[in-house]
């Protein structure tokens, strides 16, 4: 446990598909950051391939997956999916939204870490992330 | 109401005797922070009634916008909302799907016009065929593609309820005029002129870049679509709105009640100007501007004040900045008041959000307005308003409107002391921060800088910290939640008429009916059209509208006339403002 070891816990925040609804995300955008993380928002309008992409090459600890379409159970698992496939799968994925309660182990067992629904806070995501982000080599 | 001076000096006096001899030893003793307000004509000095409140229906509207209310409950043969008009908000899956859903709603007994919403993808301007939109047919609204998808839809309007007889509303914004030539040349195929069309279309772009997200083209070029559409309603389409403008939508993406004022006027400025620009009389086309909704809180005193000084600033904008003569271009057509918004509603104990909107219900009344018992209390559920919520919601309004009597008094309010210094107060905020707009020159360009999606970020994540610091309590998110509260759970057991499966079919089969029009069309001629398209959209002073008519009869998609666009507009995608 070395200080110089311990470098801040990169996220990626991500919106995919033609959602608009970013208020969650950006709250969390804010909020992860005044934790002493350091966050990237992609912006709305993301496929999963560019997602991936983004967190590859920022190397992210951590994909925050927003959606409130309900189209979540197609992006959340496609973006798990790809991660993998670029051997990236110690990223912690985790997802939020309007997520109906039967859906949410649907997505667990689809390798996405959590669920944060309407009413979590900040502070408890942080730290989820905290304690189940991979750890620093 | 008009204090003479020394009448005012002595409440004065023994306000501050009341303050010190019994305010303040009783908060002492009851341990209060902040005593509870009282408010006194001190407040409202140089009120004038008739300049600042005035009468109902009439400049500057503070009271309401028309001069009685119109709920069903004191109109004479009114039907006491038990059958709701086909114009609640719905639509999903192909276009069949969402004919035969109208079509039972019809043998309910239901009546008037669509208000549908669409997928994603139409929205934002994409066919269903295309590979980047895959999961998002038909999930959120019905899919549109062509003109063949309104033929479907409208089989379920005909005869008595056909299109010179029925209102269709339509939320789409970026290319809303691409969907009103589509309805046009329907109507053209049924014989019926476009003048006799009614109807609305949400048409307000500013606000999905702002907030609600559905935009497909740069501010700029986007107000160019919108000048079409002041110019070419106002000709040719007398019962056509032009716009329902939202500040519902930026509040609910994060922005506080006085960044929803500054904003969405800032918004509906810029779109009177454009009109004015384009050399239409503001009295010919401000009375076709519609609002959809403000936004919301729980705040109720505020939200009702917010109200009464929007209404009262629209008027003043519209009569002073812009020199309008008719009382109805100044009038701001809405159809609901004060509400608590959706995003007052907590997932945590889900049935608490009707006690939540019946006390939006009462706001809405006081506003003047119908009670505004929204949403449904299953809004946090996501899985589309059920139908006993959607029931009891309703029920609600109708206990306001049967039970209470709150209905025979429009603004109760009126020359309270609390509530027009409130009004005020209000007003004044907006003014500051429409100016702030206005110096920054205007709300394309508040947009195109991110100004105001980052104050709108900002405001949330603000929000969002004095939840998780426990200053701002949310019942049974952040308070009372402690083991022996009961965590009270709700069953819905009637079935929603969407079906699920059809839901979830909808994209292979919309992609299907996509392809057979692509294949029996005449195919050259929309590549014609689509290259005129072209060239006219490079010509910033030509109005698309006509090109966009010959289009749709020639069954020429959403994508490919949007794309032609994109390819001239270019893109907006700069969204990530925090």
């Amino acid at each position: 446990m070395v200080m110089e070891n311990e470098r801040k816990i990169k996220v990626l925040i991500a919106k995919p598909g033609l959602d608009g609804h970013d208020r969650g995300a950006k709250v969390l955008a804010f909020g992860l950051r005044d934790q002493g993380m350091e966050v990237i928002y992609t912006g709305r309008r993301q496929s999963a391939v560019q997602i991936v992409k983004a967190a590859i090459q920022e190397d992210v600890d951590v994909v925050g997956l927003s959606c409130l379409s309900g189209a979540h159970l197609t992006f959340f698992p496609k973006v798990v999916e790809l991660l993998k496939e670029q051997k990236a799968d110690d990223v912690l994925v985790v997802g939020g939204g309007i997520i109906p309660e039967e859906h949410i182990p649907i997505l667990k067992e689809k390798g996405v870490a959590e669920i944060f629904v309407s009413g979590a806070m900040v502070k408890d995501i942080g730290d989820f992330i905290r304690k189940n982000v991979r750890k620093a080599d | 109401m008009h204090h003479d001076k020394d009448k005012l000096e002595e409440i004065k006096k023994k306000r501050k005797e009341w303050e010190e001899k019994v305010l303040k030893p009783a908060a002492k003793r009851f341990r209060m922070e902040k005593p509870t307000e009282f408010h006194t004509p001190l407040e409202i000095e140089g009120f004038d009634f008739l300049r600042d409140v005035g009468f109902p229906g009439q400049y500057p509207f503070t009271t309401a916008a028309f001069p009685v209310n119109l709920v069903p409950a004191l109109r004479k043969g009114a039907k006491p909302g038990g059958l709701k008009r086909a114009s609640q908000y719905s639509g999903y899956g192909t276009p069949e799907d969402t004919r035969d859903y109208y079509k039972a709603q019809a043998a309910l007994g239901w009546s008037g016009g669509p208000n549908f919403a669409l997928d994603l993808p139409t929205q934002c301007g994409y066919d269903s065929d295309n590979p980047t939109v895959e999961g998002e047919v038909g999930k959120v609204g019905v899919a549109i593609d062509t003109l063949r998808d309104f033929e479907v839809i409208f089989e379920a309007f005909t005869g008595d309820q056909d299109l010179d007889k029925i209102a269709t509303n339509m939320t789409m914004n970026a290319a809303a005029n691409i969907l009103i030539a589509m309805y046009i040349a329907l109507a053209e195929k049924r014989g019926i002129p476009m003048a006799k069309l009614k109807g609305t279309p949400q048409n307000d772009i500013l606000k999905e870049h702002v907030s609600r997200g559905t935009y497909i083209f740069p501010p700029r070029p986007s107000m160019r679509m919108f000048r079409d559409s002041v110019v070419f309603f106002t000709k040719h389409l007398p019962g056509i709105n032009i716009t329902s403008i939202g500040g519902y939508h930026i509040r609910e993406g994060g922005a506080t009640r006085e960044q929803e004022m500054a904003f969405s006027l800032a918004i509906g400025i810029a779109y009177l100007q454009e009109g004015v620009n384009a050399g239409v009389d503001i009295d010919d086309f401000a009375p076709k501007f519609t609002f959809n909704g403000s936004g919301g809180s729980l705040e109720i005193y505020k939200e009702v004040a917010f109200h009464r000084a929007y209404r009262r600033m629209w008027a003043k904008i519209v009569k002073e900045r812009f020199g309008a003569k008719k009382e109805e271009s100044m009038r701001i057509r809405v159809p609901m008041f004060a509400h608590i918004g959706c995003s007052s509603t907590t997932k945590q104990r889900v049935l608490n959000n009707l006690s939540r909107t019946m006390i939006g219900g009462i706001a809405g009344l006081l506003s003047g307005g119908p009670p505004a018992v929204f949403p449904p209390y299953d809004e946090p559920l996501g899985l589309g308003w059920s139908l006993e919520a959607r029931q009891l919601a309703d029920d609600g309004a109708r206990i306001l409107m049967y039970e209470t009597g709150m209905c025979d008094v429009l603004d109760p309010f009126a020359g309270s002391y609390f509530m027009e210094s409130l009004t005020n107060e209000i007003e004044k905020a907006g003014w500051e921060g429409l100016q702030k707009i206005e110096d920054m020159g205007g709300a394309v360009t508040a947009i195109e800088t991110g100004y105001m999606q980052r104050e709108i970020a900002r405001s949330a994540a603000e929000r969002q910290a004095k939840i998780e610091r426990g200053e701002m309590l949310l019942v049974g998110v952040n308070c009372f939640t402690e083991e022996y509260e009961l965590d009270v759970t709700v069953n819905r057991l009637v079935e929603h008429p969407y079906s699920e499966k059809k839901r979830y079919d909808a994209e292979e089969k919309q992609k299907a009916n996509l392809a057979e029009v692509k294949r029996t069309r005449n195919n050259r001629e929309v590549k014609r059209l689509l290259l005129e398209l072209e060239k006219a959209a490079k010509k910033e002073d030509e109005n698309l509208m006509p090109l966009f008519i010959q289009l749709a009869r020639e069954y020429a998609s959403l994508q490919e006339q949007c794309d032609v666009l994109r390819g001239v507009f270019g893109e907006w995608q700069q969204d990530t403002f925090i």
